[in-house]
């Protein structure tokens, strides 16, 4: 029941959005977002659109793989753009009962939830082309220069990719344990909420204590294996910037200055 | 020249209070001195809590020495300044293939080691792909962990640690967890390393069979070193190690047993082939015209008439598919129609992914088959009006490693669990919690005790309990010995098999043993690629062995004695599964 979950989205193909260096990717998605959130007309609109169809084509990525990740906010999206719709004032259009649509709620409601479905797909495509390791790897290089002020960046992406490892072995631990529990007559589905939240507890205790049990071992075998923080370590993979990466910051930064250049004249 | 020695090794366990007052102090290793000279590989054997993982902790300087001290090539571990080199030279696998990867693709935790200690990068590429190689793993480099089986991520484990170019390396139970084909790539991976690479390898385990072939061996118990000598010294003893329940191969039992009923068989017996020769020094009876070959076959007999016993459990035409309609389509069951008979014993076996496990969770309703029927006595439990819950109240289930299902704050409120979900009242409950737990003859000390305080087999006992006491007909447990030592899984199986003698239960166990499937249950169904493959009584099935083996099974070790000599033209019964049986047929075909 719990294995259709699926976490760390990564799609493999072969792209050069795939190659990319994970910083270029980061960086570029900061920025989309960015100019995304600043298209206040039609055309900067249509410049954002274009860039995100071409980026979808490159990312060899199926479109269809990139949809399914909307269907979870749909409702989300649904909730939002009516409250957009009925509840901002302006000109009435249209009115029936206590609802009113007004012009100004309209052009909201319409920017409001494209903005919103461009913004998971964009983001969507940075994590379909990236490995989990590689956004951690990329994330604790860029911002390696808080470590300066005191930030244990490299703990934290330790942490992070350590979770990525075990969320699908805990998952599948939830699963067994919660089976084992059901054999023995516990009922996780019916009752109010309190009740619900009662039935949890043999399910939650012994998933904790696995968990405890497993970063035991986990921090027996690391130390086992020579870890002693980031001091001194080497990588196997350093990230290391090629041409492909500065070609595509020179399209990012053309991007950028096109984006801008159209919306000081209009 | 000796690459680890200890001398007069203390570790004591200490336990503090808030306060940091001593409460209790457990010594967990007693004086220990041992050494291990290069190149050699040792085992080294002993009960759960006899002191032999503290002792793997103690090479690679997880552990400190409380008293004494332990060299490794020559840098005592109590000195800081050598902690990493100590690491780096011996290098220590672990138990549980999870909790020991630590990235979430093959080649970058085989890098975790080398990138830890600074080694460049060119050469980290260079030591990956040569440690996957010599364990035979490169072609899975790019894959994820949680892809793997267990065999498979133990020996990326074991390429981790040769990736850091250690002179020794410390196997700490590293195939308690594993299925038979599993175990047998890592021990190959092993000895090629000890062989090829010279490289120091220290086995700890709890299966004799993998002992057979080391140089040296040390048998601990209690924190000390109680026997050691080359393998041939210490099964020399079988009596000694059957006092303090270690266990002893098959092959060697049987030469034991035949030389006690006055065969002049020589001692210390190892393998397959030893005994054969041994054997065809006496004067066997051979295969004659007359006998046609039949010589000896004997029924078994404490077969049951299970004709005339009601059905229990009717599976029609069952089949299950993991993810219908998707790319990731798996057929775990394919098509099964079975029968189980009230007051049967029965072994499921197969190798992880033949859909043994996902047999038997449909057999509760744990699982909907999305094809076919379950009647149980008789009703479709796929009905609509069918009380689902009931049903897992009859049909009881204890799962792999049950102890890990615990919850209650103590032994006691954690077997009510179930009665209580039955509706029982109170006292109905706390009876049955104690019968239950007399039944799996766990001390009473420990009934107001944490579960959490108990050792690793008295959590099992506590578990099962926890099944038992709901009183169900049928009692399913799903591989029950996994990861105990011999006396731990004796204990548990004579359990299972009083449960089923005295109180009559249907058992249904599910396990890769082929030695204690053949020694305890009456019928064995042989699952493979989601379907029974062989249904029968343990000869009938283990007459298939070589069948067996391609489905990656075996037949256990004395039916293959049975069968080589057989082969050699002797006149014995080769259907005989246990110690017992082989050594009646070869007696009565003994010739005076």
């Amino acid at each position: 029941m719990l294995r259709e979950i699926t976490l760390g989205q990564y799609y493999p193909a072969e792209s050069v959005l795939h190659s990319l260096d994970p910083r270029v990717k980061l960086f570029s998605t900061l920025v989309f977002i960015i100019t995304l959130f600043s298209a206040n007309n039609a055309v900067l609109f249509a410049v954002v659109l274009v860039t995100l169809v071409g980026i979808i084509k490159l990312s060899h990525v199926p479109f269809s793989f990139m949809v399914k990740g909307l269907r979870s906010i749909v409702i989300l999206l649904i909730i939002a753009g009516l409250f957009n719709l009925f509840l901002t004032p302006g000109r009435t259009l249209a009115s029936f009962w206590i609802f009113s649509i007004s012009d100004v709620g309209l052009k909201n409601a319409v920017l409001m939830t494209s903005r919103m479905i461009i913004l998971i797909i964009g983001t969507s495509i940075m994590t379909l082309t990236t490995t989990p390791n590689q956004l951690t790897d990329g994330l604790e290089k860029s911002l390696g220069f808080l470590k300066k002020v005191g930030v244990p960046v490299h703990e934290i992406s330790m942490m992070m990719s350590i979770a990525l490892r075990f969320i699908p072995i805990l998952i599948e631990e939830t699963d067994k344990i919660m089976k084992a529990q059901m054999a023995r007559g516990a009922d996780f589905e019916s009752g109010g909420l309190i009740k619900k939240a009662k039935n949890m507890v043999p399910l939650l205790v012994p998933l904790f204590v696995s968990a405890f049990r497993r970063a035991n071992d986990l921090s027996y075998a690391m130390e086992a294996r020579c870890y002693n923080g980031g001091e001194g370590r080497t990588k196997m993979r350093p990230l290391k910037y090629s041409s492909l990466d500065q070609r595509a910051y020179i399209c990012i930064v053309t991007y950028i200055i096109v984006f801008y250049a159209v919306k000081v004249i209009l | 020249m000796s690459i680890i020695k200890s001398k007069e090794l203390v570790h004591e366990y200490i336990r503090r209070d808030e306060e940091g007052n001593v409460e209790s102090i457990q010594t967990a290793l007693d004086h220990v001195n041992l050494n291990v000279e290069a190149g050699q590989f040792i085992s080294i054997l002993g009960h759960n809590g006899s002191g032999k993982s503290t002792f793997a902790k103690h090479i690679n300087a997880l552990l400190t020495p409380s008293e004494g001290t332990i060299w490794v090539d020559g840098m005592s571990t109590s000195d800081d300044e050598y902690t990493f080199a100590v690491r780096q030279t011996a290098g220590m696998v672990f138990q549980n293939p999870d909790n020991q990867i630590i990235a979430s693709v093959v080649d970058e935790d085989v890098a975790f080691g080398p990138e830890n200690i600074g080694v460049p990068t060119d050469e980290i590429l260079e030591r990956v792909e040569r440690s996957l190689k010599m364990v035979g793993m490169y072609k899975y480099k790019n894959h994820s962990p949680n892809k793997l089986s267990g065999g498979q991520k133990q020996r990326v484990a074991i390429a981790g640690v040769m990736a850091m170019e250690p002179k020794c390396i410390i196997l700490d139970e590293p195939t308690a967890m594993l299925d038979p084909d599993g175990r047998a790539d890592v021990l190959r991976a092993v000895h090629t390393l000890n062989r090829e690479k010279g490289i120091t390898v220290i086995l700890i385990t709890h299966y004799m069979e993998e002992v057979v072939d080391s140089d040296y061996v040390f048998v601990m118990e209690k924190g000390k070193v109680f026997m050691e000598g080359t393998p041939r010294e210490i099964f020399k003893d079988v009596k000694t190690l059957k006092e303090h329940s270690l266990d002893v191969p098959q092959v060697t039992l049987l030469a034991d047993e035949l030389r006690n009923a006055g065969l002049p068989i020589a001692e210390c017996i190892l393998t397959r082939k030893e005994l054969i020769g041994e054997l065809s020094k006496l004067n066997l009876k051979r295969i004659s015209a007359q006998t046609g070959g039949m010589g000896g076959s004997f029924d078994k007999t404490n077969a049951k008439s299970a004709d005339s016993k009601e059905n229990v459990l009717i599976l029609d035409h069952a089949s299950y598919k993991y993810s219908p309609g998707t790319a990731y389509e798996v057929t775990a069951l394919d098509d099964v129609s079975l029968t189980i008979k009230e007051g049967e014993f029965i072994g499921i076996i197969g190798h992880t992914g033949s859909g043994k496990s996902t047999l038997v969770q449909h057999l509760n309703g744990l699982i909907k088959a999305t094809d076919g029927h379950i009647y149980y006595r008789g009703q479709d439990i796929y009905d609509k009006d069918y009380d689902i819950k009931e049903l897992r109240t009859q049909v009881g289930m204890v799962f792999q490693y049950p102890e890990h299902q615990l919850f209650e704050t103590t032994v006691f409120k954690d077997v009510q669990f179930g009665p209580k979900n039955q509706g029982l009242n109170e006292k109905e409950q706390i009876k049955r919690a104690y019968e239950a737990l007399n039944l799996v003859k766990l001390p009473d000390e420990f009934y107001l005790a944490s579960p959490f305080e108990l050792s690793g087999g008295q959590k099992r006992r506590a578990a099962i309990a926890g099944v038992i006491a709901m009183k169900p007909a049928v009692l399913i447990l799903d591989e029950p010995t996994a990861g105990l030592d011999p006396k731990g899984r004796d204990d548990i199986l004579g359990l299972i098999t009083d449960m089923h003698e005295k109180r009559g239960d249907t058992v249904i166990l599910v396990s890769h043993s082929m030695e204690d499937v053949a020694n305890y249950v009456d019928r064995i169904i042989v699952m493979d690629a989601g379907r029974p493959a062989f249904d029968g009584t343990p000869k009938e099935v283990f007459a298939h062995y070589k069948e067996l083996e391609k489905m990656g099974l075996a037949a256990p070790q004395v039916t293959y004695v049975m069968n080589d000599l057989r082969d050699a033209g002797y006149d014995v019964d080769a259907s005989a599964t246990t110690v017992a049986e082989a050594k009646e047929s070869i007696v009565n075909a003994l010739m005076n």
